[in-house]
């Protein structure tokens, strides 16, 4: 019985091909093909190989080092700035008992999150639009002058920001309304004895409890730093605003499928790779130090 | 540490404490009025009279007057309806068959008795942390001959790693007794999977499966550079062109708009907004049972993404 509950079963294979014919398809193959940064591609016959000679250009290149700021500076408004916002909300809505007003908030402010970024840039268009547009309804409210923030290079980011806050505020709560649902009621009927206030009981309690939560959501977060969001972007992105909102994911389409210059391209993306590869387990290691989870 | 006294229990709520819970409400409810707003606009707009469309503004949440006249300009055309029929193909094949891989593949390599596990293990985690670049991606479609073809659009993600990842979780939950037994009387890995695995596993091949199911319905970009062919391109896509960038030429330049009488009086806003209620609809269908499914097991499992 041993023997046989040991003995590996072949039949097992054929359930797991399909997957591993995809992961071989779709991301195996393509990662060993990312070889030819280092090589000029050709279509026909074979590619010779270059050395460094494409991220050589890249580091040269200005507009590369500029798709690199723009990487940074956006990646740090939606991670860093946007990390208190649904710790923020949840703490609020932890406050509101009433179940009913409870739920309708939770499925409201969800919904923006399964919405496609073509859609949501559509919403945000016409939303700014500067004529007729809801935001410059308000302003005109105020008597201030119509502005069109979709194609100003000093409101584009903060577009970028508003729309991913609208996109994610609520679904990125959940986490934090899961960690506050944990927390032993008593702490609070204790601190009620004392007198503790909301506020105070916000403070030394529901704040201190949330930090391991916090400290987890961070740091996986850091991770995926280089991402920045292509899809939005690619959405919300046009020519007037181009040059502060291109990121590394827009320019490694734009250079290798639209421009065609493959290797150049995959060298690109090699690079964002790498860092990608650090950060990531970084990310990973950090996280299980610290709460003993980990991305796997 | 413990101080609970139930007979304590709060009697009254303190002053104060209404008076935040009242902050944090309104606050709170402002912000679904931010989300509300510019929906209904767009819904308000669309279904607006074509006459009365310029009284529409931005913060206008209901319809001037009742009219589906945008709605019946984009039925007569053959691209938007084709598109929509695209959509749904994909969408629904495309679950279908995430459903199926990622389950199988969750099944097997949640056997201990699977050869080489640990290998696979790992391949699991290179395909999680190594992302592809997006020319060598494009140059494999190609060379299998999947160019222009709705498969090149409904194999990618065919198996997302975090959903099987979560499934797998599931799957080492079922006792293990239940599958020896069926092993026992000569069941086929397949049977009990089918059997036995996936019945038990309802509740999270529902919710991956809402997922997935968003996922295709929301694709647009593998579209845009796989598909060639406008007869093939999903709603999104699409919509992309006609709002997003305001090629109102891919969608109109048919000709089939202005053989209607009230074409002239038509916005383009108006037809953009309509476009973009049709491209939400059905994530609005399937809403309430991802919040039934998903949002439980999340404050059950504190399960992200």
């Amino acid at each position: 019985m041993a023997a046989l509950a040991k003995r590996k079963d072949w039949a097992l294979l054929v359930l797991l091909a399909p997957a591993l014919m995809y992961f071989l398809v779709y991301h195996l193959i393509p990662i060993a093909g990312m070889v030819m940064a280092f090589q000029d591609y050709r279509i026909v016959g074979k590619s010779p190989f270059v050395g460094l000679k494409h991220f050589k250009m890249l580091f040269a290149s200005p507009a590369f080092v500029q798709v690199l700021v723009n990487t940074l500076i956006i990646s740090f408004m939606k991670i860093v700035l946007f990390f208190p916002l649904p710790i923020a909300f949840a703490l609020m809505l932890n406050e509101v008992r009433a179940s009913v007003l409870r739920k309708f908030i939770q499925s409201t402010t969800y919904l923006p999150h399964f919405l496609s970024w073509v859609v949501i840039a559509g919403i945000w268009i016409a939303f700014l639009s500067p004529s007729g547009g809801g935001a410059n309804q308000l302003r005109s409210i105020f008597g201030l002058p119509p502005r069109d923030y979709m194609t100003d290079k000093s409101a584009i980011r903060w577009v970028l920001f508003a729309s991913e806050t609208w996109r994610s505020l609520g679904w990125d709560s959940i986490i934090y309304l899961a960690a506050l649902a944990s927390i032993n009621p008593s702490l609070y009927e204790s601190a009620d004895l004392d007198g503790a206030g909301t506020i105070q009981k916000m403070r030394f309690i529901t704040l201190p409890e949330l930090l391991p939560t916090m400290v987890t959501v961070f740091i996986l977060n850091m991770g995926f730093f280089l991402n920045a969001g292509f899809d939005q972007i690619f959405n919300m992105m046009n020519d007037s605003v181009i040059s502060v909102v291109d990121i590394l994911d827009t320019y490694v389409y734009r250079i290798g499928l639209l421009n065609m210059q493959y290797s150049f391209s995959t060298a690109a993306s090699l690079f964002k790779g790498l860092i990608g590869l650090v950060l990531i387990l970084a990310a990973h290691q950090g996280s299980r130090k610290i709460t003993g989870k980990g991305l796997w | 540490m413990v101080r609970s006294i139930s007979s304590a229990k709060k009697v009254r709520t303190p002053a104060s404490e209404l008076f935040w819970r009242c902050c944090f409400t309104a606050l709170l409810l402002c912000t679904c009025a931010i989300v509300l707003v510019p929906l209904f606009n767009l819904l308000a707009l669309s279904l607006s009279e074509p006459s009365r469309v310029s009284e529409v503004r931005g913060l206008t949440v209901l319809p001037k007057g009742l009219s589906l006249v945008n709605y019946r300009v984009l039925m007569a055309n053959p691209l938007f309806m084709r598109s929509i029929l695209n959509s749904v193909y994909i969408t629904l094949v495309g679950t279908a068959l995430n459903l199926l891989v990622t389950s199988m593949a969750a099944f097997a390599l949640t056997r201990p008795k699977l050869p080489f596990r640990r290998f696979f293990m790992v391949l699991i985690i290179i395909v999680m942390i190594l992302e592809p670049a997006l020319v060598t991606e494009y140059l494999v479609v190609k060379k299998i001959g999947l160019m222009n073809s709705l498969w090149a659009v409904i194999l990618y993600k065919a198996v997302n790693v975090y959903y099987l990842i979560i499934l797998m979780r599931y799957f080492e939950e079922i006792p293990p007794s239940l599958v020896e037994a069926a092993q026992v009387d000569g069941a086929s890995n397949m049977t009990v999977l089918k059997n036995i695995v996936l019945p038990l596993a309802k509740p999270a091949l529902a919710t991956l499966g809402l997922f997935y199911g968003v996922f295709h319905w929301n694709e647009y970009f593998r579209a845009s550079i796989y598909l060639t062919d406008p007869m093939k391109y999903p709603l999104q896509l699409i919509l992309r062109q006609f709002v997003v960038l305001d090629d109102t030429a891919s969608l109109i330049g048919s000709g089939t708009l202005f053989s209607y009488d009230e074409a002239a009086r038509l916005s383009y806003s108006a037809l953009q907004a309509s476009t973009i209620v049709v491209a939400i609809l059905p994530v609005l269908i399937v809403y309430p049972l991802i919040l039934k499914y998903y949002a439980r097991g999340v404050m059950e499992g504190g399960v992200k993404e």
